[in-house]
């Protein structure tokens, strides 16, 4: 009778979403979070970075892997990325491995160092169509998907704190990010901005885009 | 630099007009301490995700005790989340509203409902709405280059459609 009840009172609280889920990231952009990132000692990075650099290198051996380039990203989405795989806010196998290991310290280190580096080369893209042009600079106002450029920049340069610099990126990299976001196997964007986004694109959209961000130069 | 007479004068009106409208913010600010309504309560804006109230799986609208209706919202660059609501006609509804960034304004255009939505503050406002219908939940308040494609859809349903509340629970929908 008891166990009837615990079970009963499971099912109302599950479906009143009583059961607090997760938060996406347990990373907030506090003034002091903001200095401590900011003063990242790069010398220091730049030694803890030769680990990163077998797989994250620009050099053309890397070109065609699935990882991302981490030259010229912002030091703050940096940061947030390898304190959430951390945290366990997002999951990939080896960076939650490797981030187990690092300290807050390591983290604001070896992101300054990053961030101070040149973009890799931009693998330019023949003509996009105008359809992604269009959602690029205007969005889609019956979709709700505001333009990518008012937070991504108009070169693709990113903003500060969390939107991260998409120019130059790999193509496969960006699609295969956006795809994870439209999946919700990537949740680690704060009141899911990034996923209501993608997941009104449709997949040829988020390829063309990918193609279209991983053509620009800064 | 020659300034036309007449030009000049218009610039003193100007300036003049403009002192007044100051004198009188200062003064009912100062004077009679009316201050905006959204002043009372604060909040850390930097951490709103990880708050109690403003958490990403305590937004949306519950259901009170007393039928009435709270509807917890988070106003962020470019938009209000959750991005789609829907709301009984006829019914008190009062809204909680943060801004995880900057500066926003909420309103809902043909409503009464609008107010601004400051960071580091609590908005909140109370309203029924006597009309069912599809309408936009708009930012007027300029907060960025995506200002004019930060809206929202608000659903507003005729009250008996409207499914009934559980006795004690807060409901989410
Ligand atoms: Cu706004």
């Amino acid at each position: 009778m008891k166990k009837g009840y615990v079970f009963a009172w499971i099912v109302l609280v599950a479906a009143n979403g009583q059961i607090s889920a997760e938060p996406s990231t347990q990373v907030a952009w506090t003034p002091e979070t903001l200095r401590f990132v900011k003063n990242g000692d790069a010398e220091r990075g730049k030694e803890l970075a030769q680990a990163c650099e077998a797989c994250h290198a620009a050099t053309p051996e890397n070109a065609e892997s699935e990882f991302p380039y981490l030259q010229g990203q912002s030091a703050t989405y940096l940061y947030k990325q390898l304190h959430d795989y951390k945290s366990g806010s997002r999951s990939n196998e080896i960076m939650v491995g490797i981030s187990a290991g690092l300290s807050d310290q390591d983290m604001a280190d070896v992101s300054a160092w990053y961030s101070r580096q040149p973009l890799p080369p931009a693998k330019k893209a023949d003509e996009v169509p105008d359809t992604i042009r269009k959602l690029v600079d205007r969005g889609d106002g019956t979709r709700i998907v505001a333009p990518c450029a008012v937070c991504h920049g108009s070169a693709g340069q990113g903003q500060t704190m969390d939107t991260p610099v998409l120019a130059a990126q790999k193509a496969a990299y960006l699609e295969q990010t956006m795809l994870a976001y439209k999946s919700e196997a990537r949740r680690n964007d704060i009141y899911r901005r990034m996923r209501l986004i993608v997941q009104q694109l449709n997949d040829e959209e988020i390829r063309q885009l990918a193609r279209y961000y991983a053509g620009l130069e800064r | 630099m020659h300034i036309h007479p007449l030009e000049r004068r218009w610039i003193y009106v100007v300036l003049a007009v403009i002192g007044i409208f100051l004198l009188a913010i200062f003064y009912t600010a100062i004077a009679r301490n009316i201050h905006p309504p959204s002043h009372i309560e604060t909040i850390d804006s930097a951490s709103l995700h990880l708050s109690e109230e403003f958490a990403e799986d305590k937004l949306g609208v519950w259901t009170q005790p007393d039928g009435t209706i709270k509807v917890t919202l988070v106003a962020a660059r470019y938009g209000f989340y959750p991005r789609e609501i829907q709301l009984p006609a006829g019914t008190q509804v009062t809204f909680r509203i943060a801004s995880a960034d900057v500066l926003h304004g909420i309103h809902i255009p043909m409503t009464n409902m609008g107010t601004m939505v400051v960071p580091g503050y609590v908005s909140e406002i109370t309203t029924t709405f006597p009309k069912p219908g599809e309408y936009p939940m708009l930012c007027n308040e300029y907060c960025g280059l995506g200002h004019d494609h930060m809206w929202s859809k608000v659903t507003v349903v005729a009250k008996e459609s409207w499914p009934a509340a559980p006795n004690a629970q807060p409901v989410r929908r």
